[in-house]
């Protein structure tokens, strides 16, 4: 039993033709992909253009419901305030319960991401020695609320305000695991005492021209002639890669004292994290998987359980060759024999990689499983032509009461996290 | 905290100079940004990195502000192999708002608009493809924890100037829990490029920025050769938007970090933080001390300001002639962060 018990209340979610979670968890449940050709990438002649992306329609929807202008404000915040206000429905709460509370936000994010239109907007208004100028750029609301004007800690920032956040704000930038790290740092807080109400989760836009050409520059997306929905293939032999994906989510965690002096019901509880660096290589982790083993293995100490309590893994498979056979050894190793009772996922089969946004959608939807009692299939899994046969991934749903899962993320630089969420 | 957490070693790199000592000269005049002479701040010169430490192709591939973190880093690597510890138990925490901004790229800008038919072709065409992990904000951590072997808890963060306090604690919290025996804390300050001025465009008193990083070592134990200690004797953070608050949270947080020694204002030997910030003043017009700050030698540094007074706070208890005290540093940012980090200089007898 931990000094002070951390429940989950409420969650929100927005992926890639989904608005909700309720609906990206049907969707995989059907073996649904979210994947799907992204009209910009196939204009612009890019060779492979699968992607996992929020649409114009879901972005109207997104903004219909905005405090503001959404034209004024960065697509991440607009973004940022309507996963909120799923997460404190669904919580039962209501900003000023964050004014009065000790409470904290803690957001997950990497970098805004220029795309040519951006560029072009500002190359407008540089004057004829090649210099921006930047009275005609504030003179021109369209190019200076654009990037340059961008920070990564903005929705953050906007957020905090529109709720009253009183006592810790903070932007996580941990690469692809920022979103477990923020999580895992609201879960450290609150069991700390530092502070009793948290909203915390990431916000991730990445799916336009600049970050795919830079991460297919590296050889990271998925090159398969295959169908846009079968590309991502976590811990399959023949996987070539990521699909970059986007996409947000937050969980409102809370004090087991503050949730049952507001008689709230908890939804699942997170019961350990770890967070360790590794920096093997900047773009694949220590081949054999023990940096992983050794992260994963921090997660279950801090929890308080033997390896034997996990009963599924959500796993971080992206698709790529060296993060799938390292998680995968990894996991071989840590759980052992267990694995024979074990389930496994790779949520990214169907939605993609949403970078920072992935650890957040990824826990969300391992606390779906653990309220319902279903476990979602991995797309794209063969299990005749498996390359890791002991580990038992789901082709289709499953019911199945658990008790615990592990949420793993592991983000390029060697930034490995793992959570412990347990039923409520 | 569970127990004491001392700063053993610090580097800085600023206008000012790379020695803490360096913060101590006579004040600089800030000068006229390249592209926009209106503008007046403390730029730095791109510095080289130690070959020993770090591969030719990461002082080709970083952009300077990063090259400015990972040269403050490098200098600790002494005092970190010092301790010989093992690789797992010391953590990495970093401040890193802004560092390898991949974009703008002002290259790409330029032959945008020198051929504005072919955007993309530009875009691409000045985009290095190491960027991708740039964009992840992890690679500077990578290089200084792959060169400096550190391989226990880490965690960036990008609160802008607010970042250093949240990396700082983040330290404080991994050694007082015993997740790590000693702990590197690197920050850096934002490059000066035409995006720093175009963020805040509505203040009333536009603040002159300057480039510059910051680094701190953390342990659980003095360091072996020090007579004086500096210990990080408290700590809190607080956040308000609204500035009705801002005094009771600015209160609060400060009588949060003087608490664990139970101290009240008056046992403070030093106050350190910005002079020109009408409600850090509010907060201490009662007080006998003076607020000070480094930022007329430096400029306003942003996510390294923090820990480069810590640096300063570090270089004056070293000093032969130092007495043992309290120092307090308030940090409070535009966007309504506070924090407050008490460091107590003790002489070594008192841990013998």
């Amino acid at each position: 039993m931990r000094a002070r018990e951390v429940y989950v209340s409420g969650f929100g979610l927005v992926a890639p033709m989904a608005l909700d979670a309720a609906t990206l968890f049907e969707r995989i449940c059907r073996k649904q992909s979210c994947v799907r050709e992204h009209p910009r990438f196939k204009a612009l002649g890019f060779t492979n253009s699968a992607a996992g992306f929020i649409d114009d329609a879901q972005w109207q929807q997104i903004g219909a419901g905005f405090g503001g202008n959404p034209a004024l404000h960065p697509r991440q915040s607009v973004l940022a305030e309507y996963v909120a206000r799923q997460a404190l429905e669904h919580a039962g709460l209501t900003p000023s319960d964050f004014a009065h509370s000790r409470s904290g936000l803690f957001l997950g994010a990497n970098k805004y991401c220029a795309d040519s239109h951006d560029l072009h907007r500002v190359s407008r208004c540089m004057d004829d020695t090649g210099r921006v100028n930047l009275d005609r750029l504030l003179d021109t609301p369209a190019a200076s609320s654009a990037t340059f004007v961008r920070r990564v800690d903005q929705q953050t920032q906007y957020l905090a305000d529109r709720l009253g956040i009183r006592d810790h704000i903070s932007t996580h930038s941990d690469a692809c695991a920022a979103g477990t790290m923020a999580i895992g740092s609201a879960f450290r807080a609150i069991e700390r005492g530092e502070i009793d109400l948290a909203l915390c989760g990431a916000v991730e836009l990445m799916a336009n021209e600049l970050p795919y050409y830079m991460f297919n520059s590296l050889g990271a997306l998925c090159q398969a002639d295959l169908p846009v929905s079968e590309q991502s293939r976590p811990f399959m032999p023949d996987r070539s890669g990521f699909v970059i994906s986007e996409g947000s989510a937050m969980v409102v965690l809370e004090s087991a004292e503050h949730a049952r002096r507001r008689k709230a019901a908890p939804l699942g509880r997170v019961l350990g994290y770890a967070n360790v660096c590794e920096a093997q290589k900047m773009t694949s982790s220590s081949r054999d998987g023990s940096k992983y083993e050794e992260c994963m293995e921090a997660a279950i100490e801090d929890a308080g359980l033997l390896r034997s309590a996990v009963q599924h893994v959500n796993t971080h498979g992206t698709s790529t060759q060296a993060n799938d056979s390292c998680e995968a050894l990894a996991l071989q190793r840590l759980f052992g024999e267990c694995q024979d009772v074990m389930t496994f996922t790779a949520n990214k089969s169907a939605i993609g990689h949403s970078l920072a946004g992935s650890g957040a959608i990824e826990a969300v939807l391992s606390l779906m499983s653990l309220r319902d009692g279903v476990l979602l299939p991995t797309l794209n899994y063969d299990h005749e032509r498996t390359e890791y046969p002991s580990l038992k991934f789901l082709s289709e749903p499953m019911r199945q009461s658990i008790n615990v899962v592990m949420s793993n993320s592991f983000g390029f630089g060697g930034v490995n996290s793992s959570l412990i969420l347990g039923r409520a | 905290m569970n127990r004491a957490i001392y700063i053993n070693d610090a580097a800085i790199l600023n206008a000012a100079g790379s020695e803490c000592a360096d913060l101590l000269g006579a004040p600089l005049n800030a000068q006229p940004l390249a592209f926009d002479a209106r503008r007046q701040a403390f730029a730095l010169p791109t510095p080289r990195l130690p070959g020993d430490l770090f591969d030719r192709k990461i002082q080709r591939s970083v952009e300077p502000q990063g090259l400015r973190l990972l040269h403050c880093a490098a200098r600790l690597a002494p005092a970190l192999a010092a301790l010989d510890l093992p690789p797992a138990r010391i953590a990495l925490t970093a401040a890193i708002p802004e560092v390898d901004a991949p974009s703008p790229c002002w290259d790409a800008v330029q032959a945008i608009i020198e051929q504005p038919h072919k955007q993309l072709a530009q875009l691409l065409a000045n985009t290095p493809p190491l960027h991708a992990l740039t964009l992840l904000n992890s690679s500077v951590m990578a290089y200084v924890a792959e060169a400096l072997n550190c391989h226990g808890p880490m965690g960036g963060f990008c609160s802008q100037d607010n970042a250093g306090l949240d990396a700082l604690i983040e330290a404080c919290q991994q050694i007082g829990e015993q997740n790590a025996e000693a702990a590197l804390v690197v920050s850096s300050s934002p490059n000066l490029t035409p995006a720093l001025y175009l963020r805040e465009p509505g203040l009333a008193s536009e603040p002159v920025f300057g480039e510059g990083a910051a680094a701190l070592l953390l342990s659980s134990t003095p360091s072996q050769d020090a007579t004086q200690t500096l210990r990080i004797a408290g700590f809190a953070r607080g956040y308000s938007a609204d500035p009705q608050r801002a005094e009771a949270v600015g209160r609060r947080v400060i009588d949060q970090a003087l608490s664990r020694e139970k101290l009240c204002l008056g046992d403070v030997g030093r106050i350190v933080g910005n002079p020109d910030d009408p409600q850090l003043n509010e907060l201490f017009a009662a007080s006998s001390q003076a607020l000070g700050s480094t930022r007329g030698m430096t400029g306003e540094l942003g996510a390294s300001g923090l820990l480069t007074e810590v640096a300063l706070s570090l270089h004056h208890a070293r000093q032969s002639a130092a007495t043992p005290g309290y120092t307090l540093l308030v940090s409070h940012t535009r966007a309504g962060h506070w924090g407050a980090l008490l460091l107590a200089s003790e002489t070594m007898e008192k841990h013998a």
